[in-house]
């Protein structure tokens, strides 16, 4: 496998770097086109003939194993397909901007780690554990890096991608040292083996370890300080495949988990506590930072936080109810779990997408520099209202699908009186959640897209090439099949759901589908009614008087741009709820109150994540203090130096003398 | 058929005469004669008649969203029953996909306000949002406290299964539809959270950000208004229906006047709150909705042993 996969490696490397400068991008679209091709026909054939194995090899450290894919490999592998053939065909315009700016070889290695960041997350959800799991997921992360590193000349990008580095090392620690426990213990490193570790040993410290280092990956509260760094830094295609696909890996992993626990009803149940308060906390954590935010790609990474928290919600739902022993409480949280898992990846590649196209144009993503962009960027501005209001859960899109499944499995849990407390904590969580979500987003649109432009590079800004709008009109698709017909749509997720929980959903779909049907006509008639009411409107005003007039200033006769309202002013009233959550970084200084005439002030605020600090600061200062102490052996003397050499043989000596070595 | 378009009617009975009974209560309480009784649909019909004017710093978005913000309403409508009777629509969970709905008309008029670059429609936008988003809460609780007792969620299931009478169900039912009426004060801009007679934009809530609209605009805002008013009041009222066994008869009465009058006499009584006090309003409702449904399920569980 692995010459394999080193073999199509270099291929991808020559080919790449071969082709000519404008046909890089055409090399690389058709490798993730045939993969993505290759990826959907196994799904297909999965979901309708069962499990295909691929392959099947040993490894020198955890024996035999298989590249299989299965019916949950499948719903992940179709997600991948989808974004990745997006991102590519994305790419073009947006990489082009940088042709002046960084050599071909550059943009070679950048389309290069492009195909082995689709190729290795392909590889991460159809290898069965072990070996070949762990160097297809390392590979996902290096690919990834250097691909966030980009625009390498730029400070801050490298500082977040190697913050990137580090943070997903350690996540790696953790499943290697998973693994390796698993291979202790069972003989075999393979997931399968997870529900024979389950038996004979602890179950839930291994649960913990794969937790944290899964957790590490999907940006799990407090381990997701690296997104909101990240994505600011790395470019919008990238962003939006790592964010809308890549951090769904971990939910992968930790779905697997999940899937090994066979009816253990005490450990189902533990579990999917952990699973749903780390949820609770995950989500609120990160819809309140995100509409805290002023900064677009920063917004949509906490914005992405919130989504994780959200799945996680309605897994750990799904656990309790099924620990519960309600087969429709844990299939409505599964399936709802599961579907959002497909939804955020469709709307969350639209708006980074959307986010790109900004950026490509004016050159920033501080919010407070725009506004009414929507004149200027139409198209634009269109598909991300509809992405603004599909990841607000707004019905007739997909993002109310997948939330009013995993409310009704808590809803069901507290009127069929199981487990009530856990389903109140989830209902009141999500709500706020849900509530949120409509002010971060309301925010980011209105401030960027609506109202008069803050600064005059918004009148030079003109629409993307049709390509790019190509590319975010294929998830817009998605969206909108999911939406208006889910009873459909539900399908294909509830034979995963089966597969993961290893109980019939037939119940549960036999209760889903009048909703569902009943919610697509809703859906429907929504969109008529307002239709309706548009038409009739424009007809009655065919009559009046229709004047155009200045925007009502009350009274005031010079208002100007400056007076408009900020994306800070606007979140300003939840920045007092969320203080504690936040560390602000001012620079610059606030017009004081006894100044009557004020002078020209220079003030920027940004809202940092207080984790960041108290993770950052103790790591860094310690960091100083071993550094100082190894700065002390190093005294430029070459005597000195000798002496250690000759100090560190005489401690292998010794210790080959005592037998430790 | 028949119970689904008198269920509708009535409806529309309520969402018409909550305001007119608002004015009225008001109007006697401080020894007014008052205005006539549905002189603000009157207002509405000759807003109807009117041209408009629109700000060149506005997109089609504000043009479009008085539509998506009366659509959402109507269809949220159609889901309400009053007491017993069967609504034009109803599903397994429809009461999650009513408040989606509310929201949806609310992210579409904040939009609308934020279109118009204007500051003080922004500052309404903020603030109409984060009362949403707290509010949200809420609502979602009282809902749940209705599915723990009724073992349902659909409104129409909840509100047309029999409830025995007992002290228990009475105290957690009462409280909710109180909590329904303070919901319903917040989402509709009343005192003591909005003045909806303020001539002050800095201190408005619900009415700065339609300060912009005019004719059919202004008017479809002012439906979903009414609308939105009725889905609340009849909750309340339902909520009081359930112990009290009412069927529709006296529900629509009780909608109509229990809501007008309660939110007329709060309107003469009270001043409205200092805007910074609003949050924690909200908060102290979204704490009172929690308390309700932990002592309705501590309740719940008595009942069972």
């Amino acid at each position: 496998m692995y010459f394999y996969t080193l073999l199509a490696a270099l291929l991808a490397v020559v080919l790449i770097f071969v082709a000519p400068l404008r046909a890089k991008v055409w090399v690389a679209a058709s490798l993730i086109g045939a993969s993505a091709i290759g990826a959907l026909y196994l799904v297909v054939a999965t979901l309708l003939g069962g499990e295909i194995t691929l392959a099947r090899f040993s490894t020198d450290f955890f024996g035999a194993e298989h590249i299989t894919v299965d019916a949950l490999s499948a719903l992940f592998l179709a997600i991948i397909a989808i974004a990745s053939v997006a991102t590519v065909v994305y790419s073009r315009g947006y990489v082009e901007g940088y042709f002046k700016r960084f050599s071909a070889a550059h943009i070679s290695l950048h389309y290069t780690s492009l195909v082995m960041l689709v190729v290795s997350m392909m590889l991460v959800v159809m290898s069965s554990g072990g070996f070949s799991f762990l160097f297809s997921w390392e590979l996902m992360t290096i690919a990834s890096f250097i691909l966030i590193l980009f625009e390498a000349d730029r400070q801050d990008v490298r500082r977040a991608a190697l913050n990137y580095l580090v943070m997903m090392h350690i996540g790696f620690m953790f499943l290697v040292a998973g693994f390796v426990l698993l291979y202790n213990v069972t003989g075999s490193a393979n997931f399968a083996a997870v529900e024979c570790y389950f038996k004979v040993a602890k179950p839930l410290p291994l649960f913990i370890i794969f937790f944290i280092g899964f957790g590490m990956k999907s940006g799990l509260f407090p381990m997701h300080i690296w997104l909101p760094e990240a994505h600011p830094a790395a470019p919008s295609h990238v962003s939006a495949i790592m964010s809308g696909v890549m951090i769904k890996t971990g939910i992968y992993g930790i779905l697997r988990l999940l899937q090994a626990i066979d009816h253990d009803t005490e450990l189902l149940y533990s579990i999917g506590l952990i699973v749903l308060l780390s949820g609770i906390i995950t989500g609120l954590w990160g819809v309140i930072l995100a509409a805290m935010q002023n900064d677009i790609k920063r917004l949509l990474a906490y914005s992405s936080i919130e989504n994780i928290g959200v799945i996680l919600i309605g897994l750990g739902i799904a656990a309790v109810g099924h620990a519960a022993g309600s087969n429709l409480i844990g299939m409505c949280g599964m399936c709802g779990a599961l579907l959002h898992v497909v939804n955020h990846s469709l709307f969350k590649t639209m708006l980074f997408f959307s986010a790109g196209n900004i950026y490509s144009r004016m050159h920033t993503t501080a919010m407070n520099q725009m506004g009414g962009l929507a004149k200027h960027m139409p198209v634009t501005a269109i598909l991300m209202l509809f992405a603004t209001l599909a990841i607000c859960a707004l019905p007739p899109l997909n993002g109310f699908v997948s939330e009013l499944l995993i409310y009704i499995g808590m809803f069901n849990g507290v009127s069929d009186g199981h487990e009530v407390l856990y389903s109140i904590g989830g209902i009141i969580a999500l709500s706020l959640i849900g509530g949120i979500v409509v002010l971060a987003f309301s925010k980011l649109y209105g401030v960027v897209f609506l109202g008069s432009p803050r600064s005059t590079h918004v009148a030079e800004s003109t629409e993307v090439d049709s390509q790019r709008i190509v590319a975010m009109a294929l998830p817009a698709v998605f969206i909108l099949i999911i939406g208006l017909l889910p009873q459909y749509a539900i399908r294909p997720i509830a034979l995963v759901a089966e597969a993961v929980t290893g109980n019939s959903s037939v119940v549960a779909i036999g209760s889903f589908i009048p909703t569902l049907t009943t919610l697509s006509y809703v859906g429907v008639m929504l969109i008529l009614v307002v239709a309706l009411l548009y038409v009739i409107k424009r007809r009655a005003q065919l009559k009046r008087k229709i004047e155009s007039g200045p925007t009502w200033g009350c009274g005031f006769t010079a208002p100007n741009i400056r007076m408009q309202y900020t994306g800070e002013s606007f979140s300003e009233g939840l920045e007092n709820i969320g203080r504690p959550l936040m560390k602000d970084m001012v620079d610059g200084r606030s017009v004081d109150k006894s100044e009557i005439f004020p002078s020209q002030h220079n003030y920027d605020v940004r809202h940092k994540d207080k984790v960041d600090s108290l993770l950052g600061q103790w790591w860094v200062q310690l960091m100083h203090r071993i550094n100082k102490f190894v700065m002390r052996l190093r005294t430029g003397r070459v005597n000195n130096y000798i002496t250690f050499a000759l100090a560190f043989l005489a401690v292998v000596l010794l210790l080959s003398v005592i037998g430790i070595l | 058929m028949l119970v689904r378009l008198l269920n509708t009617l009535l409806m529309i009975v309520v969402a018409l005469s909550i305001t007119g009974v608002i004015n009225r209560t008001r109007a006697l309480l401080a020894g007014r004669k008052g205005i006539r009784f549905f002189q603000h649909v009157y207002n509405v019909r000759l807003l109807l008649r009117k041209g408009a004017v629109y700000s060149p710093t506005t997109t089609v978005l504000f043009r479009i969203a008085p539509c998506v913000y009366l659509g959402a309403a109507i269809i949220a409508f159609l889901f309400i029953p009053i007491a017993d009777l069967e609504p034009v629509l109803s599903f397994h969970g429809d009461i999650i996909l009513v408040a989606y709905l509310l929201a949806l008309s609310r992210i579409a008029i904040v939009l609308a306000a934020l279109d118009t670059g204007s500051s003080f429609e922004g500052m309404g936008a903020a603030r109409e949002a984060l009362y949403g988003a707290l509010v949200e809460p809420a609502l979602m609780m009282g809902l749940a406290t209705f599915a723990l007792f009724c073992g349902y969620s659909s409104f129409a299931d909840i509100f047309s299964t029999a409830q025995e009478m007992n002290t228990n169900l009475t105290i957690v039912m009462l409280l909710l539809a109180y909590v329904f009426l303070i919901i319903m004060i917040i989402e509709s801009g009343r005192v003591p959270v909005d003045d909806p007679r303020t001539h002050l934009e800095l201190t408005m809530i619900h009415e700065v950000m339609c300060l912009d609209y005019s004719g059919i605009d202004l008017a479809m805002i002012n439906i979903a208004g009414w609308l939105k008013n009725a889905i609340w009041a009849v909750i309340a009222a339902n909520a009081v229906s359930v112990v009290m066994c009412f069927h529709w008869e006296f529900a629509t009465p009780l909608a109509i006047f229990g809501t007008g009058i309660t939110i007329g006499a709060i309107e003469s009584l009270r001043a409205r709150n200092k805007l910074s006090r609003n949050i924690t309003y909200i908060l102290t409702i979204v704490a009172m909705s929690a308390l309700v449904l932990l002592t309705g399920f501590l309740l719940y569980q008595n009942i069972d042993i």
